[in-house]
């Protein structure tokens, strides 16, 4: 039985393994899911929890592999709607499919990670919203690639005078993801939280659904003035992109 | 008289058994005490080559490596590679990074030089050459025997050093600079020292000489 301990002891400590994935991105405990996908985008599974970023403020569960496969290809369909030269220019290469994703205690659809071209996502987030959660994640991506061309002053200045967004996304208890009836500028209430915000909901409704965007912004000149900002800085990153 | 004492059975199987044990101890005390035994010896005068110029042949301790550089892959890495190759710059510098069957890593020929290595530091030396932008291919097929330019956390900072995988790793594709492919000697670099506890090496081994054929 000594013996036994030692040699265990002994095979654990002996053998190193490369993580050539947290080399990369610098998230453990992850494996490769899917790499050759159409437009170049890798798919990396968590195959045990994971804590991240300053202080250990990023969390997230390794995920079930049925819902892993139940989930996994609604994300595909949702990300092939972006070209390869599309994703490069915007720094995206790797997706990490994780449950239970939260940030500072608060639980979050998805958290980009612009330095690692890595979008984390949450498998188990609300599915009413979960397609254009996606989205709405990769816009931060977008817009930290060319911040020059989302200028959010100039955003503001779109909304109603006396209108004020909150200091930061997670300030306000504004964090509604249904759609307004009556849009007055902002397509949800969590839209009002802060500018970029803002954006990324009206650029994840663009992705879902142009057609009901584009019908809210007939009687809505704040809200045609955004989605005129974001259709005409996403054809200036790439002119073939289509939504 | 003397009587003739036959062994027994029993007796025989424990003499051959002792016998076996012992050329099996002496045996593997060789064996052991000889790690390049078995790699075999590359005879370049038998080699041809369709791009000579980009020919490199690696001396490590247990033989020759000869590697292909593709400077239609990365011009300006290549190019900064055979300026250290020409001056013989990474003569004598250490595989200070090394995970069994993956992967080795070379080059710092500023704290990795085997007589003046600086374990502090060692993997953060410069060339002096400055940074280079990094060249990468989303054709280039990592698989074993693939030499890549390291870098940093970001692009943008290669320079002097260099690491080649021993087995395939498709998620380096596209993601560092890519320089050549071990084509003969891939066995020698097998037995290049490992830390059993790290990545990083203890006395490691270390790159007796590395120059073009030409």
């Amino acid at each position: 039985m000594r013996f036994l301990i030692i040699l265990l002891f002994a095979l654990n400590f002996s053998i190193l393994k490369a993580d050539e994935i947290y080399n990369l991105i610098k998230i453990p405990n992850l494996e490769i899911y899917k790499l050759n996908s159409s437009n170049g985008i890798r798919y990396l599974n968590t195959k045990n929890d994971f804590r991240i970023g300053v202080d250990d403020n990023i969390t997230c569960n390794k995920t079930d592999l049925k819902n892993l496969e139940n989930k996994f290809p609604i994300i595909t369909k949702n990300f092939e709607k972006y070209s390869s030269t599309f994703l490069k220019l915007n720094n995206l290469k790797y997706i990490v499919l994780c449950e239970n994703l939260f940030i500072s205690g608060i639980n979050t659809g998805g958290i980009p990670e612009f330095s690692k071209r890595t979008l984390i996502i949450d498998l188990n987030f609300n599915p009413q919203y979960f397609e254009r959660m996606l989205h709405h994640e990769f816009f931060h991506m977008i817009q930290n690639s060319h911040n020059d061309l989302f200028d959010e002053a100039l955003w503001t200045s779109f909304n109603e005078n006396g209108f004020k967004y909150a200091e930061c996304s997670t300030c306000s208890d504004q964090l509604n993801l249904d759609l307004y009836q009556n849009t007055d500028g902002f397509l949800t209430e969590y839209s009002k939280s802060i500018a970029s915000e803002d954006m990324a909901e009206i650029f994840s409704f663009l992705m879902v659904d142009k057609n009901m965007v584009e019908s809210k912004t007939i009687n809505d000149q704040i809200l045609k003035n955004k989605m005129d900002m974001i259709l005409k800085s996403i054809h200036q990153i790439d002119n073939q992109f289509n939504f | 008289m003397i009587k003739t004492v036959k062994a027994s059975l029993s007796e025989k199987i424990l003499f051959i058994f002792l016998l076996s044990l012992a050329v099996l101890v002496f045996g593997s005390f060789f064996l052991i005490k000889n790690k390049c035994l078995f790699v075999k010896n590359i005879d370049l005068t038998k080699l041809q080559f369709e791009f000579p110029e980009n020919i490199a042949v690696m001396n490590v301790e247990c033989g020759k490596v000869i590697v292909e550089l593709y400077p239609e892959v990365a011009p300006k890495a290549v190019e900064r590679f055979k300026y250290f190759l020409e001056n013989h710059l990474y003569d004598g510098t250490t595989f200070y990074r090394v995970i069994e069957d993956t992967l080795m890593q070379a080059g710092d020929l500023e704290f990795g030089h085997k007589d003046t290595i600086n374990y502090s530091k060692v993997g953060s030396g410069k060339s002096g050459l400055g940074n280079l932008k990094s060249e990468l291919s989303d054709t280039f097929e990592f698989n074993a025997g693939s030499i890549a330019l390291a870098r940093g956390d970001t692009f943008d900072t290669e320079d002097s050093e260099f690491f080649i995988i021993l087995k395939d790793i498709p998620l380096y594709q596209g993601e560092y600079t890519p320089i050549g492919k071990v084509i003969f000697g891939l066995d020698a670099l097998k037995k290049i020292k490992i830390g059993n506890k790290s990545e990083y090496v203890l006395r490691p081994d270390f790159i007796n000489s590395f120059r073009l054929i030409n």
